[in-house]
């Protein structure tokens, strides 16, 4: 049963030289209780993604175009204040980065737990919305005397918990959790990525992960969906993905990664940097990066192509899947390649810039 | 180091303070210019009458004596007698020093509490008309003297509107007698304090708006920030229960030098509106010679200064839990 | 020494001429209006403090005319407490004196203590800042117990001690105003060292035998300087208003008419009611000069900070 369905989305930030198109033209679906992941690197878009689902946007940013649909409710079109009793964490919960700057550094784990608790629903009393509290540790794994103690006083690895009992206190049916993991060492990263797998199944919640970290993904998520240059150039579930991508963006990025299976594996990184998103006109996104790139790569911006159940792919090649997949695999494809398009159409291709977000 | 330890330190350090600024003010005052003495002569005394009255005050012992039994003096609380109003300094003191606190005290609640709110706003609203605005006015405010906030607004309030009283304490006078309600519990008495809690107010607006609207800026980019906004939370109750209460922690520290300066200040204020406090009676007192006076006012000035110092310390590491004690 | 900007690796001097130099200095002011506007003030009461009196060179036999279209100090140039008319623009004080001319010639008196206080507190403070971060142990203690010791001294109070004890001179009241100014420079540049000390260029500067002095004033220093310059801004700023308000007090030096000293003329003549053409151009004249500096600290202080760049 779906829960989120986002269609044609398209949310810009206004740049001194125009509109940059940090989520252009995305349109995904996800079931209640399933687990989507959105891979790609810094400043494709992902994280833009996610915050329009609950429209916490920087004062720049709009969204322009599309529709955001949950569970019934079209979010584009909430006002402010129906937003935050409606959907704001009572549905959509967040989960960021660094738990420990999640927090409100002056106020107790506890006191900021119940203070969510109590603002979206009216009759509880403070002492219950403490019993939850403290109930919540006990699950997540963290003594519940801490409550009472302030974030700075938390480890890493328990801050993230205590990050988790905040977004699951009111049983939100998304949760929206941005690169939960990347700050943890990888011992803590698995355990709490098997706390968070536990914690969502018990409530039933669905989870959008972001990461660039295709192994995080690769445990945790159902489907997932990889970003690039602002639109999600491939999607399809986990075991698609890894086994069979289509994409050559979604190869190199598995190249990129070590597989945990296969310990003599040379890790391969994608040369060049994301595309700058203002206005960047027709043509593939991944073209000035892609060691397959052709004439027409260049020139028009490919449709997304169903190769189905459920797996989409927007790129001119992605026929010849046995050839790429192959080349893919070899350092020389990516390192040897000639970056930059053929000589006759060099005119208007934008400078390379990292878009940070 | 534990808390404990830390303020065990923090008093061995204000002890210091106050002994080096003692010294400071003795150097001071033994370098005047002008004969201490010179005034009795004036009363027609005999030089043998001078020399005992000398002999009394103890100017004609060796300068480190002198020292000491001043030091010794102060700590009995005892600040020697005024060359002019022939009383003990302490009892000119008391009142002229609370009539200021008072006056200063309102200056600053003022000038924080408004400063506070309008940096967190115009923090809030960052690149609004209202923050750029808002940042003008106080530059200007804080380009103003307070000698200068003050003589406009007598020109306006009093010489042009004269809805205020132009100086002084009480229309009755007597501003220096009665207990504490009787000198400060009139609607007369707040007519007129108005104008000069308002200089200093405007005076001092400029420290804490500033700041507090960058600070707020560093505030509100942090990650916590977002996830109270996430969490569904009223802008009000992200404004100021997480914003600006992150935010008010540096202001701590910077109380404590505006508490400097309004001590500075007051000499200024008190003067332009006739205010019967210590530091109108200091600027007298130097301008007389009048060393003890001077010398009391100076010394009570510079010892709120301190404790204010040390006071913003403790409050710092009570209000901020992250903080380390050094 | 060179003032550009800060680079956290060591700089050499670049040969370019003066005037390309302060055109690079000058691009911070673009597009910032308030700065822009604090630096046409300033500039102007620069020029108006230089050609306020007339220059006599002798030799020449040729005299520059002053500004001021009245001596200053020339009583009864016109009547008693005059309002201003064509012939007294801003009027004339109870002794009938031009207030105009009594304008002018004050700027002097703002300019010379502004920029000559300021600079020996930025000194003072710079100096005190770098060697206390950069030897720390018990030099840093004792450096930075006076630095907090002097943050005990009222200033007004203690600079109104000083001048009596010295006499009210402009050289003394700079004096008085230098000896507490230099506290705030002091706390922010230690600051700053610190943060550079730990730098890999300091390591590598010091790993390659350069003395202290070196490593403090050509390693350290430029990388501060701009912060620096920020403090001296609001140097002037204070020490402008610290004259005035010594001056209005009546502490001022009865040879220099400063703007401060006018107001103290008003209040002493009791003419505050009455005479509004003689007490609001002195006050108006520091409010200006004062937010002029502060708009430029401003502008410097986004070039220092950066991340108060999106303003």
């Amino acid at each position: 049963m779906t829960l989120l369905d986002i269609n044609g989305l398209k949310t810009y930030y206004r740049a001194d030289n125009g509109w940059v198109r940090a989520t252009d033209d995305v349109s995904l679906s996800i079931d209640r209780g399933e687990t989507v992941g959105l891979v790609g690197e810094s400043g494709s878009g992902k994280t833009t993604l996610a915050k329009s689902i609950i429209r916490l946007l920087s004062d720049n940013a709009e969204i322009v175009d599309g529709s955001i649909n949950f569970d019934g409710t079209e979010v584009t079109e909430l006002s402010d204040k129906e937003l935050r009793k409606q959907i704001r964490w009572s549905e959509i919960s967040m989960i960021p980065q660094n738990a420990m700057n999640g927090f409100d550094p002056v106020y107790t784990v506890g006191q900021q737990i119940v203070q969510v608790i109590r603002h979206h629903e009216d009759g509880t009393s403070k002492k219950e919305a403490r019993e939850r509290a403290r109930s919540l540790f006990d699950e997540l794994g963290i003594e519940p005397d801490r409550v009472d103690d302030y974030p700075h006083q938390f480890s890493g690895g328990m801050a993230q918990r205590a990050m988790i009992a905040l977004a699951l206190a009111l049983s939100p049916s998304l949760v929206l959790a941005d690169e939960p993991t990347t700050a943890l060492d990888v011992v803590i990263q698995d355990r709490i990525l098997d706390t968070i797998k536990e914690m969502q199944e018990e409530l039933n919640s669905a989870m959008i992960m972001i990461t660039h970290d295709m192994s995080v993904v690769s445990e945790t998520c159902d489907r997932i969906a990889v970003v690039y240059g602002g639109r999600i150039v491939e999607i399809a579930d986990t075991e698609t993905i890894i086994t069979n991508p289509r994409h050559p963006y979604t190869l190199g990025l598995r190249n990129a990664f070590p597989d945990i299976n296969d310990d003599d594996q040379e890790l391969i990184s994608i040369p060049g940097t994301p595309p700058e998103l203002v206005d960047p006109g027709e043509g593939c996104r991944f073209a000035p990066r892609c060691p397959f790139a052709e004439q027409e790569c260049w020139e028009e911006t490919p449709e997304a192509e169903s190769y189905g159940d459920g797996h989409a792919v927007e790129c001119h090649r992605a026929d010849e899947i046995d050839h790429l997949q192959e080349e893919a695999g070899k350092k020389e494809t990516w390192t040897e390649q000639d970056l930059g398009r053929p000589e006759d159409s060099q005119s208007d291709q934008p400078e390379e810039v990292m878009l940070d977000d | 180091m534990g808390l404990r330890a830390y303020v065990v330190r923090r008093v061995l350090q204000l002890i210091v303070t106050f002994w080096a600024f003692f010294t400071i003010l003795f150097v001071l005052f033994r370098m005047m210019p002008g004969d201490p003495t010179s005034m009795f002569i004036m009363d027609g005394m005999t030089p043998e009458q001078r020399e005992q009255r000398i002999a009394e005050l103890g100017l004609n012992e060796p300068l480190h004596v002198q020292y000491v039994e001043y030091a010794r003096q102060l700590l009995r609380g005892d600040f020697g007698q005024s060359f002019i109003y022939r009383d003990p300094v302490i009892d000119i003191i008391a009142v002229r020093f609370m009539n200021t606190i008072v006056l200063m005290g309102t200056a600053l609640l003022f000038a924080y509490l408004i400063g506070i709110t309008f940096g967190a706003i115009m923090g809030w609203w960052r690149d609004s008309r209202f923050e750029r605005g808002g940042i003008i006015v106080t530059l200007v405010a804080r380009s103003s003297p307070e000698f200068w906030v003050g003589i406009v607004l007598l020109s306006v309030f009093v010489f042009w509107l004269g809805w205020f009283p132009s100086s002084g304490m009480r229309t009755t006078g007597g501003e220096l007698g009665g207990n504490f309600a009787a000198r400060y519990g009139s609607v007369d008495f707040l007519r007129h304090l108005f104008l000069p809690a308002l200089t200093g107010a405007i005076a001092y607006l400029a420290t804490p708006t500033l700041l507090m609207r960058s600070t707020m800026l560093d505030v509100l980019n942090a990650d916590f920030i977002e996830i109270k906004k996430a969490e569904g939370l009223p802008e009000r109750t992200v404004l100021f229960k997480h914003a600006a209460r992150n935010s008010v922690l540096p202001l701590v520290t910077v109380m404590a030098i505006a508490t400097g300066s309004a001590m500075g200040g007051s000499v200024v204020i008190e003067t332009v509106f006739n205010w019967p406090g210590m530091g109108r009676e200091m600027v007298n007192a130097v301008n007389n010679n009048d060393y003890p006076l001077a010398m009391a006012a100076f010394f009570l000035m510079g010892s709120v200064v301190i404790i204010m110092n040390f006071v913003a310390d403790l409050a710092y590491v009570y209000l901020d839990p992250r903080v380390e004690y050094e | 020494m060179s003032t550009e900007r800060t680079s956290p690796t060591d700089r050499t001097e670049t040969d370019g001429g003066t005037l390309e130099f302060i055109r690079s200095k000058l691009e911070i002011f673009e597009g910032d209006r308030l700065g822009q506007i604090g630096l046409g003030i300033l500039c102007s009461f620069i020029l108006i403090g230089i050609f306020a009196r007339p220059y006599t060179i002798d030799f020449l036999n040729l005299t520059i005319p002053g500004l001021a279209p009245h001596d200053p100090a020339e009583r009864a140039v016109g009547g008693r407490l005059e309002s201003p008319s064509g012939a007294h623009p801003l009027g004339t004080t109870h002794m009938g004196r031009d207030v105009l001319s009594q304008l002018i010639a004050g700027t002097r008196v703002t300019l010379i203590v502004g920029s000559l206080a300021a600079f020996m507190a930025v000194f003072i403070g710079t100096n005190v800042g770098l060697i206390s971060a950069y030897f720390g142990g018990w030099v840093d203690d004792v450096l930075m117990r006076i630095t907090d010791i002097v943050y005990g001294v009222p200033f007004l109070p203690f600079a109104i001690v000083l001048v009596a004890i010295l006499g009210s001179s402009i050289v003394n009241i700079i004096v008085a105003i230098v000896l507490i100014l230099w506290r705030s420079t002091a706390r922010v540049i230690r600051a700053q060292v610190l943060s550079h000390k730990q730098r890999p260029y300091v390591e590598s500067a010091q790993a390659i035998g350069a003395s202290h002095t070196r490593i403090m004033y050509r390693h350290i220093l430029p990388n501060v300087l701009p912060l620096t310059f920020l403090y001296a801004a609001f140097a002037v700023a204070w020490a402008v208003i610290a004259e005035a308000s010594l001056s209005f007090l009546g502490f001022g030096d009865p040879n220099m008419l400063s703007w401060g000293e006018m107001i103290y003329n008003v209040y002493t003549a009791n003419a505050i009611r009455e005479a509004w053409w003689w007490v609001f151009p002195p006050g108006i004249c520091i409010m200006l000069f004062v937010m002029s500096v502060f708009f430029i600290g401003r502008t410097l202080e986004k070039e220092v900070n950066p991340e108060l760049q999106h303003q």
